[in-house]
């Protein structure tokens, strides 16, 4: 059949011997007797249960302590986890063949129904992880699990035998493999977490089945793993022990970066990109991610609900000014909703993009004169306190001022009232970002979709509804690619927001840390291949 | 002096329980909840957070609630951090914050007492100037400051000591932020006990003492150094509370795992029941601070206990 000659079978790299994951040093480089590395991770973790975790930094930790079926290497490319193979046996159902070498770090075997009780706690509402009904629209009946309409028995997942594993989605979603590399699809081992509840994450209680187990964790301080010698792949895991920093000021953690006391910066202090290139040419590391800064415009404002106010605004900001003398770190101007890199759409724009700005003034003075918005007219902007965020948002109100005339009152708010703000609606035009989940489309598109609970500018196309769920009951990757893409484009046609730019995240990382790639569109780093160059 | 003591720590009741209930109402009417995040949790997520919290109840039954755990020594679930109570969390944290507040305090003591006798027995000297300088840069240069100072030239310039961080087992990391809250202190502790000393020193009966002959020796510390602390005592409750709101600067210019992280963090993340926790422990503090000034108090002066 058609779809099972385009399913996806994963013999990727298997005719090397089913794994050349983990470090993956070059020849002729020397590695260090002591194979140990210091990482800073931005705030405190909120947790190390996998399936609770919520925070790029959780996540990024449990990615090392847990593995799921699929994983991702240091560039994102997608690689074999605890499952050796995969396939498409019709639209909507997979089939997971487990590896039988994988363990939890206590010995015992990883098997198929580790991951039916995984899957069904993490969806499970009384855990009440966060990220719940955002995956669990990938698995037949997760959403409604994760809503308590349903039972978690009733669940799209199956063991078929000890290592053979199937799950039913909802819709074909040809990129299920790259979603289930989420730690939160991981599974954890029932027996520890029945013995010792919430305490099962504890340093000597926490069996996990990733590349390092947990040693030691002092809130605020520190989190310690070491190598986990029952990892099916640890022979090639050549890190020993990985110390990970909650270290959120970004000039305390370059003082720590500075006088060694840690290899791996999380991000940069704002506003010192340019001098820190010319300090430390050699350990800058700057690279696109999946991530997407941009403005909110409600639009069900009374100005904002008028396209021609809603385009006038998004026209007369110079993206370029922006990313190169405001921001100067590198980031990408943008202006629709999808980012490079990103798998199942293309990137869309708008043809004023290449004309001169002042005909783009004229433009927008026109339309703005046509919604009946004078010059003088007052607009009002909400923020979160940040240097960086009021920077940004000072150069809006200039732009606008200068070329629209209009005044924009600036509202700096703490974030938590902000989000709470942005989610009730209670804004005219506010700041907005996201980051990824997984690397499709899908994930930029929530955020202009009909009742998104991530739309906050509270925007519906209904055409555009329409050809993303064509797309998303589309076979072909191209033809489904093809109508996200038109999606989006209408959807931006409407001006919901303003795309401002792509994230990139400038860090330092020290020159004898091998194994750090700026070509990672998803930021996710595992330790297992990273290794420290002999000096 | 019993009856004057057990006064003083019955009244030290209804101070705190106005403080944990005023905290308490302020925590609920700040605007953004706890689970407040970019990812809007749904309905039925948010009304099993809220049920595991106890925030579907209504206020007056949360509070009592709150203060019912309390009564039993359980300061409640973190909201905020799934894998710790707020036990957990504090207990992990006060060391740090004891270790760094306490030892400055103690060290300000003798380090400040001591420069402050010595200003004002060579009053107007190179000694005098010196101490004055010292404490009028302590009392103006912020800590954010001067921490990525002390970082600056003895962790990056001269790479003696780590920048920041803590190992309880490394005395190492104690030093910089233990010597930037000690120096701030004793600036103060120093100016106050020159000036007091130098007051008491002009007073009648140290006069009588010298016309008598005796040696300035004794006259210093059997005559005048238990008036002249009397001022210094009144300072020493304030001070040992503002090393609380100091330590939070220090804390975060450090990378310290203490009291004051905890607070910023708690306060961010609106983790009512982290925040409730801290201000307790910090009522705690303050209140037996204060008492032990008091007690002090009245024990360099008799007529305070009546």
């Amino acid at each position: 059949m058609n779809w099972t000659m385009k399913s996806v079978t994963f013999a990727l790299s298997f005719a090397l011997g089913g794994g050349v994951f983990a470090a993956a040093v070059p020849a002729g480089v020397k590695l260090s007797d002591k194979q140990e590395m210091i990482r800073n991770n931005g705030a405190e973790v909120e947790t190390l249960d996998p399936h609770l975790a919520e925070s790029v930094g959780a996540n990024n930790i449990t990615r090392d302590l847990f593995e799921g079926l699929t994983t991702s290497d240091n560039e994102g490319r997608l690689h074999p986890g605890v499952a050796l193979s995969w396939k498409q046996t019709d639209p909507t159902t997979w089939v997971f063949t487990l590896r039988k070498d994988a363990k939890f770090s206590n010995g015992d075997p990883i098997t198929a129904a580790d991951f039916v009780y995984g899957w069904q706690r993490f969806l499970d509402p009384k855990l009440a992880s966060q990220y719940g009904t955002a995956y669990g629209i990938f698995v037949l009946n997760g959403l409604e699990v994760a809503e308590g309409k349903k039972a978690p028995l009733t669940l799209g997942i199956k063991a078929v035998d000890k290592y053979t594993l199937e799950v039913k989605t909802p819709n074909p979603i040809s990129y299920l493999p790259s979603v289930l590399s989420n730690s939160q699809f991981a599974p954890v081992h029932k027996a520890t977490v029945d013995k010792f509840g919430k305490d099962w994450t504890k340093p000597g209680n926490m069996v996990g089945n990733g590349a390092y187990v947990l040693k030691d964790w002092k809130v605020n301080s520190k989190i310690v793993i070491e190598k986990n010698p029952q990892y099916w792949d640890a022979k090639k895991t050549v890190l020993t022990k990985v110390t990970y920093l909650p270290v959120e000021a970004g000039n305390a953690e370059l003082k720590l970066y500075q006088s060694g006391n840690n290899d791996f910066v999380y991000q940069l202090p704002a506003g010192q990109y340019e001098k820190l290139k010319k300090d430390f040419p050699k350990e800058i590391q700057n690279g696109p991610i999946l991530g997407l800064r941009y403005y909110s415009l409600n639009n069900k404002d009374p100005m904002m609900k008028d396209v021609r106010v809603r385009k006038a605004l998004s026209m007369v900001l110079d993206r370029d000014i922006l990313a190169q003398k405001v921001t100067a770190d590198g980031q990408i101007p943008v202006y629709g909703v999808t980012v490079k890199g990103l798998e199942g759409a293309d990137v869309t724009t708008y043809d004023w993009v290449k004309w001169p700005m002042a005909k783009r003034v004229e433009e927008a003075k026109k339309l703005l004169a046509e919604a009946g918005v004078k010059p003088g007219a007052k607009i009002k902007f909400t923020y979160n306190t940040d240097d960086y965020h009021k920077k940004m948002a000072l150069f809006a109100s200039s732009e606008w001022k200068t070329k629209l005339g209009l005044n924009t009152e600036l509202d700096s708010l703490e974030f938590k009232v902000l989000l709470k703000k942005r989610h009730d609606g209670d804004f005219q035009i506010a700041r907005n970002g996201w980051l990824a989940d997984y690397n499709d489309a899908t994930t930029f598109l929530t955020l202009v979709q009909c009742g998104s609970s991530q739309n906050d500018n509270a925007n519906c196309n209904k055409k555009a509804e329409e050809l993303i769920k064509q797309g998303n009951d589309q076979q072909d990757a191209a033809k489904r690619k093809d109508l996200l893409t038109q999606a989006a484009k209408l959807i931006m046609d409407d001006y919901p927001m303003i795309p401002l730019l792509q994230y990139t995240l400038p860090r330092l990382v020290k020159p004898y840390v091998g194994g750090y790639s700026t070509k990672n569109p998803a930021d996710r780093y595992l330790s297992k291949e990273f290794y420290i160059i002999k000096q | 002096m019993w009856i004057y003591t057990f006064r003083r720590i019955l009244a030290t009741i209804p101070t705190m329980l106005a403080v944990i209930t005023v905290c308490y109402l302020l925590l609920h009417l700040t605007p953004g909840g706890p689970f407040d995040s970019e990812r809007k949790v749904s309905d039925a997520v948010l009304a099993n957070l809220q049920a595991k919290y106890h925030l579907d109840l209504p206020l007056w039954q949360q509070y009592l609630y709150y203060l019912k755990g309390l009564l039993q020594g359980d300061l409640g679930a973190s909201f905020r951090y799934a894998d710790w109570s707020v036990n957990d969390l504090v207990a992990a944290a006060l060391p740090v914050s004891l270790t760094i507040g306490g030892g400055a305090i103690l060290l300000s003591i003798i380090i400040g007492v001591g420069l402050g006798i010595t200003a004002a027995l060579k009053q107007n000297s190179f000694i005098d100037y010196f101490v004055m300088l010292i404490g009028n840069i302590g009392s103006t240069i912020p800590s954010f400051v001067l921490g990525p100072v002390l970082i600056l030239v003895f962790a990056i310039w001269i790479p003696v000591l780590p920048a920041g961080g803590w190992n309880e087992f490394d005395l190492r990391f104690i030093v910089l932020p233990l010597s930037l809250l000690t120096f701030i202190n004793v600036s103060t502790i120093a100016r106050v006990m020159r000036g007091s000393l130098i007051e008491v020193m002009s007073s009648n009966f140290i006069r009588t003492a010298r016309a008598k002959g005796l040696p300035l020796k004794t006259i210093v510390f059997r005559h005048a150094l238990k008036p002249a602390l009397l001022p210094v005592v009144s300072v020493l409750g304030p001070l040992a509370i503002s090393s609380i709101t100091a330590a939070v600067v220090t804390e975060s210019v450090f990378s310290l795992p203490g009291i004051g992280k905890l607070i910023v963090n708690g306060a961010s993340n609106r983790d009512y029941t982290l925040v409730l926790g801290l201000v307790v422990l910090v009522t705690v503090v303050a209140v037996l601070l204060n008492l032990l000034v008091d007690l002090a108090y009245a024990l360099l002066d008799p007529k305070i206990r009546y």
